[in-house]
């Protein structure tokens, strides 16, 4: 995936979801969709305030991927969003959980365990990726914090002050229940994606 | 009164200016400096006698031959921010003393010397060269945190999400 453009990555991007979609209804038994509404590449200033500003929290889960398209995939979610998709992976219904317990971030976890893996397998299915090292994802790390202090080392964990960010807007929708979510891919310096990247950022 | 490098300073709903990320700010006599922290490093500059403070947002420890803005890299906003609070007081003496806030390691899957810690270390190294000791710090850990700097009394507090109570320095 040496020259992706947003075109491109958003067809990747469509056929991961599918692939996701299938997954989670199975785990869940029941049917689920999740569509990508938008992909944008940021530059790193605009990307730290993309997901919000202030007080307001906002959560996070991420995987540290090594070897093809290293870098890290991420699910980010509102407290309201990630709370109502917990309940609904553990049969709940939407508003049992008012906070973020073991449970609840396990169920957080498991989610961008399925959802990352889905993405990762359609981006390594790329012919110019495909037959290239195994990408080997680290498990999901949950964090709840100042969306910019976490957007901020998230970007820095890949070293990626002078690469563009790639943003899915996703929405998932959970028998009918449609949850809003980010999926954020931040190349690692220096890998292929990232080189790419910082050439196909929208001005 | 205070200044910066544009698009810095904006009144933010807490009645202070907030100071994005690789950027600085500056001011005099009264009002309240912020920025959001997570590997990133906060620098907090103050005068108590001549009243006026100054805090930048450092985001990597040394900046590329390729340059950038001043304030995104430790050995360029260190020189900077001192260069603006000289500035407003036409060149003469400054007592500065520093407080200095962030270097969180946030992901469980960061390893060895962490973006986090550089920062940190490079603008301790950095202040002890310019001769400005530093005299309160909040870093490490793996938590973000919101850091407010009073530019009257220099008074830095820091909050984090869901914490008991804020952190003076």
């Amino acid at each position: 995936m040496r020259s992706p453009t947003i075109t491109h990555l958003t067809t990747v991007f469509q056929r991961a979801a599918d692939e996701a979609s299938r997954s989670l209804s199975v785990w869940l038994s029941r049917p689920t969709t999740i569509t990508v509404k938008q992909v944008a590449a940021l530059p790193l200033e605009q990307a730290v305030v993309m997901l919000g500003a202030g007080d307001t929290p906002l959560c996070l889960c991420a995987m540290h991927i090594r070897g093809a398209l290293s870098g890290v995939l991420a699910l980010a979610v509102s407290d309201a969003s990630g709370l109502a998709l917990a309940d609904l992976l553990l049969g709940r219904s939407i508003g049992s959980s008012t906070e973020w317990g073991e449970l609840e971030r396990s169920a957080a976890a498991e989610t961008t365990n399925i959802i990352g893996c889905a993405y990762l397998n359609a981006m390594t299915a790329e012919p110019d990726v495909a037959g290239s090292r195994v990408a080997m994802p680290s498990p999901p790390w949950f964090v709840r914090d100042f969306p910019e202090a976490v957007m901020e080392a998230l970007l820095l964990t890949c070293e990626a002050s002078g690469n563009a960010v790639f943003l899915t807007r996703t929405v998932f929708e959970i028998q009918h229940t449609a949850i809003q979510c980010s999926l954020i891919f931040v190349p690692q310096a220096g890998a292929d994606a990232g080189q790419a990247a910082a050439g196909t950022a929208p001005s | 009164m205070t200044q910066s490098q544009p698009p810095a300073a904006q009144p933010d709903r807490f009645h202070g200016h907030s100071i994005a990320m690789g950027q600085i700010g500056v001011a005099c006599n009264d009002g309240v400096l912020r920025t959001f922290l997570g590997s990133c490093v906060g620098l907090a500059l103050h005068d108590r006698r001549r009243r006026i403070a100054g805090l930048a947002h450092i985001v990597l420890p040394e900046s590329p031959r390729t340059g950038g803005p001043p304030g995104k890299y430790a050995d360029t906003a260190v020189a900077e921010l001192l260069r603006l609070l000289h500035g407003l007081v036409d060149g003469d003496a400054l007592h500065l003393t520093a407080k200095i806030a962030g270097g969180a390691t946030m992901f469980g899957f960061q390893s060895g010397t962490t973006i986090g810690d550089q920062n940190v270390q490079a603008v301790e190294r950095l202040l002890a060269a310019a001769g400005v000791t530093i005299v309160g710090r909040c870093c490490g850990g793996s938590h973000g945190r919101r850091m407010s700097l009073d530019v009257a009394s220099g008074v830095v507090t820091i909050q984090a999400v869901g914490g008991a109570r804020d952190t003076i320095l």
